[in-house]
C-alpha cells in the first residue's frame, strides 16, 4: 500500500509575509506546514528567510552519487591526448603534489564520441555513454585543498573544516519537506566507515529538523536500514490505539494551554511518526521493484542504494546522497595500481548511473531531478608511485577535474568549462565548489546570497562570500 | 537602553566618567521603579518583592503589562526541580505532611535542591556546550586515535564538583584558563585547564592555516563563552559592528598560538601502561600548557601568506582608553584570564548572569547569550542585567546565591497560564508576565524517563555510550562524540559540538516520535515504570494516580482517570496492556513539558 503523497511546490517570496503572519494563517488553518518549517522554529527567533524573488525552481530534488576517494577526470570524461605525446615529462610550475615519479602519465583508455551530442566518454564507462545527451560534462571543477578531509568537507559543506552545515541541509532550511512523511535530507552509505563522516551530513548549527537521516544500505532489509521504524512489541494495531490515546491526553493538557503552538506541533509530530512507520518503510524497500528494474541497477549495495534513492526522490525526499564506498572507505583514492582499479570501479558506479538516469527519464522526473556524479576532487595528470612493486597511481588532484550532471534544468548533451591541454589547470568557466553550490541551489529555485542563517553574530551562507551561479550551462 | 549594556564603543569614549554617570543613572531608575506597584493581575505578597521583581514589575507596567500570580505549588516544585537539579521531584512531596505545602516551604525546598550533588550536575550540562566540551575529534584517519580525549570526563567532573562547591565563579574562569599559572590551584584543578585543552584538533596539524584555524576555535570560545563577543568574525577584517578590530584578533590569537595542548600525565601510570602509547593516553588528562611565547602576525584577510604587522599578545583594546598593555607572562593566559574577571570589567559576569537566567526562562535577558554585540539582542531589562551582575559579583561571584535569589523571585515563581490582553501587547513574552512554557532538554528527558522508572544511576566519572543498554546514568555523564553525535542527542537539538554554543534550537520532528514509538529505551524504561507502579500500588485506578504522581506531580482528573481505565480494561495480557499505557504517558507531551 501506497501512502499519499503531497508535494509541496519551493516557497518563494517569502520575505513579503512576517513571521507573525504565517503564524495567524496557520492558526487559521491553512496549513502552511512546510512554509513554517521554512521559517524555522518559533523558540528559535530572529531567523527568518530572507528569499528574495527568484525565477522558478528547476530542479525539485537532487540525488549526488559521490565517489569517495576522487575519481580520475583523465580516464572518464576529460580526454588529454596531449599525455600521450609529453608522457615522461615533469609538469612545470609550482605544485601541490610534487611530480616525483615517472612525470606525465596518459589515460589507456580509449576515448569515443557518443550520441547526437558527441561528447567523448571513456571507455571505462559505457553506460553513462549511452545516455550522455542527457547528460551535462563539467571539465573545469577547481576546489581548495588536494586532501581527502578539507576537500570532502568543502564539497558538502563549502567550508573546509567540520563546524557548518552541509549543502543538504541548507537546500530543506531553504524548501522545507516537499513531503511530510519522510526525512527531507537522506544519506545512503553502502558501509559504515566514510571518510571525516557525519560532519559531511551535519546539520551545523542549523536547527535539528534540517539534520540528514543516514542510513546503512549495507544489509537492504528495511529494519536494518533505518531504526525504530518498527515497534519491536506491538503490533500496527495497538499502535494506532496508542497514538489515540496520547492524541487524547495531549489534547486534554492542551485544553488550558491552547494558546501554544508548540504542543499542537508536537501531536502532529506523532502522527506524521506513525504514518512515516509505513511510508519509509515503503519507500526503502527495493523488494517492491520488479525483478527487472533490479537488475538494470546491478546488485552491489551502492548499485541498490541508487535504486533507493530514485524510490526515495519518487516519495518526495529534496536530497538523498549516496557514497560509493566498499571495503575501503573511499575506493576511488587510487594512489597505486590506478588503471586497473579505476576500471574496476567504474563498472558498478557507470551501470548503476546509468540505469538511474534512465529510470527517472522513464518516469518522467528527470526535468525536475538533478544528478551529479563526482567526487571530491580529480587525480593528478601525472603518475605516482607509492609502492614500487605496483603499478603507478594518481595523487590527488584540486586544480582541474570533472563531474557529471544530468537533469533538473541543465543543458543536456553539453560540456561546460575546459582545462588546459594536461588537465593540470582550469582555462575556461572555472566552476569552483562555491560556484557549484551557487548554481545547485539556483536550479532548486534557491538565492544563495539570500539564504542566510543568523549565527554567532553573522549571517551565514553555504558560498560564504563566494560563489557565482553558472548560468550557462543552465538550458 | 542599549548604550547602558555593552558600552562597548561607549566605553573608550567616556573612559572612567561613564561610570559615575550610569552609576548615577542607575539610582534614578531605581528609584522609579521602587515606586511602581504590581498592577491589574497582582497576587503577589508585597513583603516577597524582591529586588529582581521591581525591574521586571517595573518594565511589564511600562508596557501596559503585569506579573501573573504565583504558579500553584505543585507546579512549581515540578519546575524548581527540574531547573534546579534537572530531575523531577519525588512523588511523596505531594503527601500533606510532607511539608511541601506550608510557609517558608518554597525557600527550604530550593535550599534543598541547591544543595544537593544533582545541582552541579544541572548547571554543568549548560557549561558543557559553552566549553564545546567533546571526546574525540570530527577528524579519524586511519584509526588513529591519538588526538581523542578518552579523560575528557575528568574536566567534565571538575565543572560539576566546582559548581557544587560553589567556586567563585572568577576562580572557575582563572583556573579554565590558566590552573598551571596560580599558587591557588590544587592538583585536582588541573583538568579544568581542559576548557582549552579538550578543543578541537583539525586535520593536518602541522599547517599553519589549519593550527590558524585551530586559534580561532581558541580564541572564539574564550570570548564568545566567557564574554560574550564574536571575536572571531575579526580574524579577516575589522568587525563590522563592534569595535573589535583585526589587530584585536591576533592579540588574543597569539596567546593560544603561544601554547599547545597535550595529554599530561595524571594519577599513577601502572608500569606496563607506561610503554603503550594507547594505554598510556587512559592515564593522562587533557590540557592546555604553555609552548614557546610568540606574537602573531596579523593574517590579511585570513590568509597566512599575507603577514602583515606583528601584534603583541594583549587583551581587546576596547577594554582600554589607548594602547592595551601587552601581556608577559609566558603565553599571556593568566592575564588573559585576569583581563576577563577583572572587576573594571562586568561583561564576563553580565554574560554568565545571563546564561543562568537562559537556563530558568528559556531565555536570557539578551535573548543571544553569546553575542552581547551590537548584532546581538538589546537585552529587555537592562538594569535587571546589570544590577545582578554587581551583585554577583559583590557576592563573592557566587551561583548558588545567584540562583537562589533568581528562583525564589515572584518573577520566577509567576503561573505560566496565557493572558490574552497580555499575549497581545507581548506575544513574545521578552517582558516576563508570565513563566515560559518550556520544553525538557534532553538531557532532563532522558534522566527523568530512567527516575520514575527507578533505574537512574547516580554514578558519575568515565563516560559511557548513551546507546549502551546498560547506561541507566545521567546523559550528562554520555559520551560526546565530534566525529559523530550520538543519535539520540542529535535528535533532541544537542548542539554540534565542534563549535561553542550559547543557547540550543528547540525542534519538533517526526523522527523524535519514532523514538519515543519503537526505541527501545523508551520500551525498556515503560516496562519498568509499569512495574514500578504494579509494585507500588493495588489496583488499575491507584496505580494510574500512582503514575501521574511520579511523571507528573499531580493527582489525575477524573476524566484522565477514566480514559486510563478504559484503556486498560480492553482485552489483552495485562502486562502488556499496562507497558503500553505507561509509554503513552512517557511519550506524552505533559511529560517533556515544564509549565
Amino acid at each position: 500500500m501506497r501512502t499519499p503523497i503531497r508535494f509541496r511546490e519551493g516557497f518563494r517570496n517569502v520575505s513579503s509575509l512576517s513571521r507573525r503572519q504565517m503564524l495567524g494563517m496557520s492558526a487559521a488553518g491553512f496549513g502552511m506546514l512546510g512554509l513554517m518549517s521554512v521559517l524555522g522554529n518559533s523558540q528559535l527567533g530572529g531567523n527568518t528567510l530572507s528569499n528574495r524573488r527568484y525565477p522558478l525552481p528547476r530542479a525539485k530534488r537532487v540525488i549526488f552519487l559521490f565517489m569517495n576517494g576522487g575519481p580520475s577526470h583523465l580516464d572518464t570524461f576529460d580526454h588529454k591526448p596531449a599525455l600521450r605525446k609529453a608522457e615522461g615529462q615533469h609538469p612545470s610550475g609550482k605544485l601541490y603534489k610534487e611530480s616525483t615519479a615517472t612525470g606525465f602519465m596518459p589515460s589507456p583508455f580509449v576515448f569515443r564520441q557518443h550520441g547526437q551530442s558527441g561528447l567523448k566518454v571513456s571507455e571505462t564507462l559505457p553506460e553513462l555513454a549511452k545516455v550522455i545527451d542527457d547528460c551535462c560534462i563539467v571539465k573545469s571543477m577547481k576546489t581548495d585543498i588536494p586532501n581527502h578531509e578539507p576537500a570532502l568537507l568543502q564539497m558538502h559543506t563549502g567550508n573546509i573544516q567540520p563546524i557548518r552545515p552541509s549543502f543538504g541541509s541548507w537546500l530543506i532550511y531553504g524548501l522545507g519537506a516537499a513531503n511530510e512523511n519522510l526525512p527531507s535530507y537522506v544519506v545512503l552509505r553502502p558501509s559504515t566507515k566514510i571518510v571525516v563522516g557525519p560532519a559531511l551530513w551535519s546539520n551545523g548549527f542549523l536547527p535539528a529538523k534540517y539534520q540528514a537521516t543516514s542510513i546503512d544500505t549495507s544489509d537492504l532489509r528495511v529494519e536494518a536500514m533505518l531504526s525504530h521504524l518498527k515497534n519491536p512489541e506491538f503490533s500496527f494495531a495497538q499502535q494506532r490505539e496508542q497514538v489515540d490515546l496520547a492524541r487524547r491526553l495531549n489534547q486534554l493538557h492542551r485544553k488550558d494551554r491552547a494558546e501554544d503552538s508548540a504542543l499542537e506541533a508536537e501531536i502532529e509530530a506523532m502522527e506524521t511518526a506513525y504514518r512515516m512507520q509505513i511510508a519509509a518503510t515503503d519507500a526503502l524497500d527495493v523488494q517492491k521493484e520488479p525483478q527487472h528494474v533490479r537488475e538494470s541497477y546491478g546488485s552491489t549495495p551502492f548499485a541498490q542504494s541508487c535504486l533507493i534513492a530514485r524510490r526515495l526522490a519518487e516519495a518526495g525526499v529534496r536530497c538523498v546522497t549516496v557514497y560509493y564506498t566498499l571495503k575501503s572507505n573511499q575506493p576511488w583514492d587510487t594512489h597505486t595500481n590506478h588503471d586497473a582499479s579505476h576500471k574496476k570501479l567504474c563498472v558498478d558506479s557507470d551501470k548503476a548511473a546509468a540505469a538511474l538516469i534512465r529510470d527517472l527519464k522513464s518516469r518522467g522526473m528527470l526535468d525536475d531531478t538533478l544528478v551529479v556524479w563526482g567526487g571530491e576532487f580529480g587525480r593528478t595528470p601525472y603518475s605516482e608511485i607509492r609502492n614500487k612493486k605496483k603499478a603507478p597511481g594518481r595523487d590527488h588532484h584540486h586544480t582541474a577535474f570533472s563531474m557529471l550532471f544530468a537533469g533538473g534544468g541543465v543543458k543536456r548533451g553539453f560540456s561546460y568549462g575546459r582545462s588546459d591541454e594536461f588537465g593540470m589547470n582550469v582555462v575556461h568557466q572555472p566552476m569552483h565548489v562555491h560556484d557549484f553550490h551557487a548554481t545547485l541551489l539556483y536550479l532548486m529555485g534557491l538565492d544563495h546570497k539570500a539564504l542566510t542563517y543568523r549565527y554567532s553574530g553573522r549571517d551565514f551562507r553555504l558560498t560564504d562570500v563566494h560563489g557565482n551561479v553558472a548560468h550557462d550551462l543552465i538550458d | 537602553m542599549k548604550e547602558s549594556f555593552v558600552y562597548l564603543s561607549k566605553w573608550k569614549w567616556f573612559g572612567c566618567c561613564w561610570r559615575v554617570v550610569f552609576f548615577i543613572a542607575r539610582l534614578v531608575v531605581f528609584v522609579c521603579i521602587a515606586d511602581v506597584g504590581w498592577g491589574e493581575s497582582g497576587g503577589v505578597a508585597v513583603s516577597k518583592r524582591g529586588v529582581i521583581d521591581r525591574f521586571v514589575a517595573g518594565a511589564a507596567k511600562d508596557r501596559g503589562l503585569a506579573l501573573s500570580s504565583e504558579a500553584e505549588r505543585r507546579v512549581l516544585f515540578r519546575r524548581l526541580s527540574f531547573d534546579l537539579t534537572g530531575l523531577p521531584p519525588e512523588e511523596r512531596l505531594l503527601e500533606e505532611d510532607s511539608g511541601s505545602w506550608g510557609r517558608g516551604a518554597v525557600e527550604k525546598f530550593v535550599d534543598a535542591l541547591i544543595a544537593s550533588p544533582r545541582f552541579g550536575e544541572r548547571m554543568a550540562s549548560m557549561w558543557m556546550n559553552v566549553a564545546r566540551y567533546a571526546e574525540d575529534q570530527a577528524h579519524l584517519v586511519d584509526d588513529r586515535v591519538e588526538t581523542f580525549y578518552p579523560n575528557a570526563y575528568l574536566y567534565r567532573q571538575w565543572v560539576v564538583d566546582a559548581f557544587n562547591a560553589d567556586m567563585p565563579f572568577d576562580r572557575f574562569v582563572r583556573l579554565q584558563l590558566a590552573a598551571d599559572f596560580y599558587d591557588f590551584a590544587r592538583r585536582e584543578d588541573l583538568p579544568a585547564l581542559g576548557f582549552i585543552g579538550l578543543g578541537p584538533k583539525y586535520y593536518q596539524r602541522n599547517r599553519l592555516e589549519v593550527m590558524a584555524d585551530e586559534w580561532e576555535d581558541r580564541v572564539d570560545t574564550v570570548t564568545r563563552g566567557l564574554l560574550g563577543l564574536t571575536v572571531a568574525c575579526a580574524r579577516c577584517h575589522d568587525h563590522k559592528f563592534d569595535p573589535i578590530s583585526t589587530e584585536d584578533y591576533y592579540a588574543l590569537a597569539g596567546v593560544f598560538a603561544s601554547t599547545e595542548l597535550v595529554n599530561a600525565p595524571y594519577g599513577e601510570v601502572p608500569k606496563e601502561a607506561a610503554s603503550d602509547d594507547k594505554r598510556g593516553l587512559l592515564y593522562t588528562v587533557h590540557i592546555v600548557r604553555e609552548a614557546e611565547p610568540r606574537d602573531l602576525n596579523v593574517f590579511v584577510r585570513g590568509d597566512v601568506e599575507r603577514k602583515g604587522p606583528v601584534v603583541p599578545r594583549r587583551f581587546m583594546s576596547l577594554f582600554y582608553q589607548g594602547e592595551p598593555p601587552a601581556f608577559t607572562e609566558g603565553s599571556g593566559r593568566k592575564e588573559l584570564a585576569e583581563a576577563i574577571v577583572s572587576p573594571e570589567n562586568l561583561l564576563a559576569a553580565k554574560v554568565f548572569v545571563n546564561r543562568v537566567w537562559q537556563m530558568f526562562f528559556g531565555h536570557g535577558l539578551v535573548r543571544t547569550p553569546s553575542n552581547f554585540g551590537a548584532l546581538g539582542e538589546s537585552p529587555s531589562h537592562p538594569g535587571l542585567l546589570e544590577h545582578l551582575a554587581e551583585r554577583f559579583v559583590d557576592q563573592g561571584w557566587s551561583a548558588k546565591r545567584l540562583v537562589r535569589e533568581i528562583v525564589l523571585s515572584a518573577t520566577y515563581r509567576q503561573s505560566s497560564r496565557n493572558n490574552e490582553v497580555f499575549a497581545e501587547r507581548d506575544s513574545e513574552n521578552r517582558y516576563l508576565w508570565r513563566m515560559n512554557r518550556r520544553r525538557l532538554t534532553v538531557e532532563m528527558w532522558r534522566d527523568s524517563l530512567l527516575f520514575v522508572a527507578g533505574n537512574l544511576d547516580y554514578e558519575g566519572g568515565r563516560s559511557m555510550e548513551l546507546d549502551d543498554p546498560q547506561n541507566h546514568r545521567r546523559t550528562l555523564y554520555g559520551r560526546v562524540s565530534r566525529l559523530k553525535l550520538n543519535p539520540l542527542l542529535q535528535r533532541y537539538d544537542y548542539p554540534d559540538p565542534n563549535v561553542h554554543s550559547g543557547k540550543r534550537a528547540v525542534t519538533t520532528t517526526p523522527l523524535q516520535k519514532l523514538f519515543l514509538l519503537n526505541g527501545e529505551f523508551v520500551i525498556k524504561q515503560a516496562r519498568m515504570f509499569a512495574r514500578r507502579l504494579q509494585r507500588e500500588a493495588t489496583g488499575n485506578r491507584e496505580r494510574i494516580r500512582k503514575a501521574y504522581r511520579h511523571l507528573f506531580f499531580r493527582e489525575p482528573a477524573e476524566e484522565e482517570l477514566r480514559i486510563g481505565l478504559d484503556f486498560l480494561a480492553e482485552e489483552g495480557e495485562s502486562n502488556s496492556r499496562w507497558d503500553l499505557y505507561a509509554q503513552t504517558l512517557l511519550i506524552s507531551n505533559e511529560a517533556s513539558y515544564l509549565d
